[in-house]
């Protein structure tokens, strides 16, 4: 196989720019889980090539409002959302919007990792064969590609045709980072993509979330305040249904503007 | 504000709180003490002044270790770490204050056998208890993290710079005058640069307690009257 070429992503520039584009529009957002209202009138940008983490306590609605990005909650009828989601302009709330290629778009990091049963190659491979159809030159090269930027090229590529349910927990985890990122996708999700794993393999993750904002736009939702302060430039603080605080992330961790903020971030909430 | 979900947190806070109040009341007395040693040529109040800078900088180097700990063990955010910080900051301030103080207090020891020039001598004492009520007011702020009255002090230290001014020129006619006047007069100026810099470091202070409750940081330009570099041996003596 032959070493693919990357661009070089950016890297190390922690402050939030906010003339960045908008890539993901929530427009007056509202979510029910049957009757009760789970999202309440969510409005909030996320702009390219950035990294915004959604924080607060638990059911307070963060991992609710990533879930509608790919419309995975979708599987489940008693749920829907209202409003607009808008991915570069389109509303993917739409009815007529393909959910395989929205899913295609906007892929998804779960907080346990889930390799398919397979093997390695097998786990990359398998999703671009959904989509497209390329000769083994082309499909290898395309899997070493991601698993480079999955930052896991290193540590598998002698053994390619084992299973990836054989690597450990960070590998696997970085092995399905790899497997959304060969789709190509526009926007990445992380729910609570580092919550089982060890400080080492989540250093890694880190690592490896600052390397993707190059190409990517990014949100994140995580438990772990330090983590979000550490790798995103902008947060979304959320309580019981609503956005109560947006900005960007050195500002809300240094001086947020609501109290409830920081209580929350200071480990005062009641 | 409510407290922490883990109280000893909330403890470790008040502990830098308590450290810092400590530090700051020595500090007042060491100014105060070194003044008046300075007006009555008390050798053995000065000495006192000298020996209690040893607990002044025992305790900046513990805040320093409690602060540097709570970081490591709390990851304080927002106003948390803020305080944090200040904490860190303001010890350095009382410390250096203390200092200067000091210094002050062995010019005394220095000057104590030599009776001349009360009135100059009155001058710079006067200095000092201007410095004196701003590092009061100032550690009253940081105590009710109250902006307004820190930037009031932020703002009247141009005040003291002014008198630092008018009195080096008068020290300079002095020796002009008389050169055995030189030595005390030069022990005397260092004394009142001593308590102008006591000013400068009550200044630095209230710009702390601007960021500690505002999270800002005040403009640079400070209004500045020490015009003292630019005094020269032809400058006309002010009247």
């Amino acid at each position: 196989m032959s070493a693919t070429a990357t661009a070089a992503p950016v890297v190390g520039q922690s402050t939030a720019d906010e003339s960045a584009p908008v890539r993901l529009a929530v427009k007056d957002l509202n979510f029910f889980y049957g009757d009760f209202k789970g999202l309440k009138n969510i409005n909030l940008n996320f702009l390219d090539r950035q990294v915004t983490a959604l924080i607060g306590p638990s059911g307070c609605g963060k991992s609710t409002l990533l879930r509608t990005f790919n419309r995975i909650y979708s599987l489940y009828p008693e749920q829907r959302a209202e409003g607009q989601i808008l991915l570069d302009g389109r509303n993917i709330l739409d009815p007529s919007i393909d959910l395989n290629e929205l899913r295609a778009r906007v892929g998804m990091v779960f907080q346990k990792p889930t390799p398919f049963p397979m093997s390695i190659y097998d786990n990359i491979a398998f999703g671009i064969r959904l989509y497209e159809r390329l000769g083994k030159a082309d499909l290898d090269n395309r899997v070493e590609e991601a698993l480079r930027k999955g930052a896991l090229w290193d540590e598998v590529k002698d053994k390619l045709k084992q299973s990836g349910m054989g690597l450990s927990g960070g590998q696997q985890q970085r092995l399905c980072i790899a497997r959304t990122v060969a789709q190509r996708p526009e926007v990445i999700l992380f729910d609570e993509p580092t919550s089982a794993l060890d400080p080492i393999s989540t250093g890694r993750i880190e690592e490896l979330i600052e390397q993707l904002r190059g190409e990517f736009t990014i949100a994140i939702v995580t438990h772990n305040m330090q983590q979000a302060a550490r790798i995103s430039q902008f947060t979304a603080f959320m309580y019981l249904g609503e956005l109560i605080e947006f900005g960007p992330t050195n500002r809300l961790f240094m001086n947020p503007s609501k109290r409830q903020t920081q209580d929350y971030i200071t480990g005062r909430f009641g | 504000m409510s407290g922490h979900i883990v109280t000893s947190y909330d403890q470790e806070l008040q502990n830098l709180r308590r450290s810092i109040a400590e530090m700051g009341g020595i500090a007042e007395k060491m100014v105060a003490d070194s003044g008046q040693a300075l007006l009555r040529r008390d050798a053995a109040l000065a000495q006192a002044v000298i020996a209690v800078d040893q607990r002044l900088d025992g305790l900046q180097r513990e805040i320093e270790e409690k602060a540097i700990l709570l970081i490591a063990k709390r990851q304080p955010m927002a106003i948390d770490l803020r305080e944090t910080i200040s904490a860190i900051r303001v010890s350095g301030d009382l410390e250096r204050i203390g200092d200067l103080a000091k210094n002050v207090a062995k010019r005394v020891v220095a000057i104590s056998d030599q009776v001349q020039l009360q009135k100059i001598v009155v001058g710079v004492e006067h200095m000092n208890e201007l410095v004196q009520e701003q590092l009061k007011d100032v550690l009253d702020a940081y105590a009710t993290q109250d902006t307004v009255a820190a930037l009031d002090v932020w703002a009247r230290d141009g005040g003291i710079d002014a008198l630092y001014t008018s009195l080096f020129r008068e020290l300079l006619t002095y020796m002009m005058e008389d050169p055995r006047n030189i030595t005390f007069c030069t022990h005397l100026l260092f004394c009142a640069k001593n308590v102008e810099r006591i000013g400068d470091h009550t200044t630095n202070i209230a710009e702390t307690i601007h960021y500690l409750a505002t999270g800002e940081t005040l403009p640079t330009d400070r209004p500045k009257n020490d015009r003292s570099s630019f005094a020269t041996l032809d400058s006309q003596p002010e009247a």
